[in-house]
This record gives C-alpha cells, structure tokens and sequence, in this order.
C-alpha cells in the first residue's frame, strides 16, 4: 500500500488487484450483482483502492477491512436498505457513554489483531451468525428464519460472540 | 464506571452499518457518534474488523483476463486530468463557516456541502437550520440552538433521533450533551432549551416531517 501510495507504483497495485479484485468481486456476486456487474464493481473499488491510497493509515485498519469499507460504499443495494431500523428500549445508542481509562484503549491497529485472533477461536455456529450479520448485513430476525433458530437464540449468540471479541480487547491491553 | 463485556455497548446497527445496509442518514448518524464517543467508537471498528475479515476468507471469483491491464488503463486516464477545482470550491463555500469546520468527519463534509447549496434557514428566533442531502427516504438536518434559547415546543409526525454533535440541551427528559442520542415517537412533545454555556448543534434524522404545535407550527404550515 506504501508503494502505491508514494511511488505510484503499479506493479504493488497489480499484486494487490490480484489477490483482492476477485474476493470484491465474489462479495458482490452474493450481494445480488450479476457477473458483468460484479466485475465492474470490484474495478471501481480496485481504481479506488489506488486513488484513495494516501489515505490508509495501517495503524487504523488492515488492508482487508479498509477495501472492505470501499467495497461496501460502492455496493448498491437499495432495496436491503432497512429503512426504519428498529431500536429497541435499551438500545445501547441511547445510553450514556462508557467512561475508558484512556491506558485501557488500544490502537485500532492492535484491535484488529486482537479482533482477528480472537475470531479464529469462536465456535463455528457464532461464526456464521456473525458473518450473516456483520458481512452479509440481516437483521437479527432475518438470521433467525436463514438458520431457523429462535430470535432469542440468535441475539444471545451474537452478543456472547461481540462480547468476546471485546473482553479480550481488555484483558490483552 | 469502566467498561467491561456485560455493559459492551452493542448494537444491531452496528451490524448493519458495518454490512452497509443501513439508510445512509442512520449511518451518518452512526459515525457521527461514533466520531463523539470512544466506546461507540471501538464497537464500530470491532464490526468492520468482523466484516473485513470476511473479505479475506471470501473464495475469489475469477475476473477477466485483462482485468489488471484495464484498471491500470482507467488509473492512467484519471492522472492525466486530475481536476483541482472541488478543494477552492470549498474553501470558498467554508468562507465564514468556522463553526462548521469544527464538526466531526463526515458531518463536516455533508454540512459545508449544504451550506453551499442551500444554506442555513432560520425557524424561529435563535434557531437555525441545514437541511443536509444525505438520504431519499429520511430528512436529515443540522440545527444551531443559541445559547439558553428554547426551541418552540413541537410534536412529531413520525420517529425522530437526535444527536448532540456540540454543546448541550434540556428537555423534560433529562439533559443531553455531545455523543447522547435522543428518540422521539409520534406521540412525543417536548422543549428543549441550549445550555447556557455556548450554541447547541444537533443532527437530527426523521421519517417524517417535524410538526410544530404552538403558534409557529400555524405560521409554518401557512407559509409552507
């Protein structure tokens, strides 16, 4: 990414077309896009990924998650759209912040580490939930009727599942 | 109160918004938020860590044989006419929009975006508004609460969030400062009155129009 960022160097950006344009391109094939479409999408995130390169910062992201947060721009999808997102009584947005001691926090470089590492340990049926939820992008109730378990089940699963990607941020930090 | 995994702030949103389905006012919402707030903050990074590994677990799609060369084609185009303008354009709209200047990435950008188009329009004595073009189905704006002012009391059509993006207010709810995020039904109706202390400058995102109710809902509805 440095190289394409300060040399304008193509051959990196090459390297790197190569191992994720075709991952973009899968993402948007299972987003609904046909072949043609999901081709031209994952070149305007490649092209983007090359505009855009001065602007990563490695200690933020890894590289995956950044041209997955380009990919997810770019991806148009209107009709999955939840346009009225449902909040419930004790949505977390509506409560106070949480006051960190400021030793306890970590570089979000770190966090993706620890994020990563962290995934590799989940138990496959917390996994896929969260893949669904966090890649995919259904809803709770939606992910309760694709695995056919209770609503309960699904939310209590992805919460012990973020909780324990959150726990070991602090007790690693 | 220091964080630990029971009071994890977690959100069905932050899923939503890290997967991209979320109405984009909702996710200006979010960021915005999360641009106030550490713990907001973390659990969106924690979400688009989740997500971004997927991206790498994907199995690749094979992509046209000339797929490198026409990207590198299309990056070649784009150097040779690289057009400088859209920076003096803003700078130029950002003329006497310090206060603007101040606000969180990617409220900034959407905010001094507006205020070049349309601009601020005044409600009622010492509230303003910044009609924002953020989504299709939902009406997002930024408003200016002048120190102590109170913003007339006013009901809503539909369900309305509100973010304290700077100073802070009072409603008959409780009292509201930067990163706290206030919903409003249908059926509620409330005053709230800016801090002393400076200016109040919420975002606030709605489906449905913001009804007034008192004198200034009657001028509002007449003039349109």
């Amino acid at each position: 990414m440095t190289r394409i960022a300060d040399e304008q160097c193509r051959a990196s950006f090459a390297s790197l077309f190569e191992y994720f344009a075709p991952r973009v391109k899968s993402y948007m094939l299972q987003l609904g896009a046909d072949a043609s479409q999901a081709e031209d999408l994952a070149q305007e995130v490649m092209v983007t990924v090359w505009r855009k390169a001065g602007q990563y910062d490695p200690s933020k992201a890894s590289v995956s998650t950044w041209i997955f947060r380009i990919a997810r721009n770019r991806r148009i999808d209107a009709h999955r759209r939840s346009k009225r997102p449902d909040l419930e009584p004790d949505e977390p947005m509506l409560r106070p912040p949480d006051i960190e001691e400021p030793d306890t926090l970590v570089s979000r470089g770190q966090m993706e580490e620890l994020v990563r590492r962290q995934l590799e340990t989940l138990p496959p049926e917390q996994l896929e939930l969260l893949r669904a939820a966090f890649y995919g992008g259904l809803s709770h109730s939606e992910i309760a009727k694709a695995f056919d378990l209770p609503l309960g089940t699904v939310k209590s699963r992805i919460r012990l599942a973020f909780n324990r990607l959150r726990g070991q941020l602090e007790d690693e930090a | 109160m220091s964080v630990s995994a029971q009071d994890t702030p977690f959100s069905e949103l932050y899923s939503a918004y890290a997967a991209g389905c979320l109405d984009p006012a909702f996710a200006l919402l979010v960021e915005t938020q999360a641009a106030l707030r550490d713990d907001v903050r973390n659990s969106i990074k924690i979400s688009e860590a989740i997500a971004g590994v997927q991206l790498e677990s994907e199995a690749p799609a094979d992509m046209q044989a000339d797929a490198v060369a026409r990207a590198l084609a299309v990056i070649d185009e784009m150097e040779t006419s690289a057009p400088q303008f859209q920076r003096a354009a803003l700078e130029a709209a950002s003329d006497g929009l310090s206060e603007l200047l101040t606000l969180p990435e990617p409220l900034r950008e959407n905010a001094l975006e507006a205020a070049g188009e349309a601009g601020w329009s005044r409600i009622s004595p010492g509230l303003q508004r910044l009609k924002l073009a953020v989504s299709e189905d939902m009406e997002t704006e930024l408003y200016r609460i002048d120190a102590g002012t109170s913003v007339p009391r006013h009901s809503h059509s539909g369900s309305e969030l509100t973010l304290v993006v700077s100073g802070g207010f009072t409603d008959e709810t409780g009292q509201f400062g930067p990163g706290d995020l206030s919903v409003k039904g249908p059926k509620d109706t409330h005053t709230p009155t800016a801090d002393d202390d400076g200016p109040c400058l919420v975002l606030a995102v709605r489906d449905g129009g913001l009804r007034f109710t008192g004198l200034i809902g009657l001028l509002q509805r007449l003039t349109g």
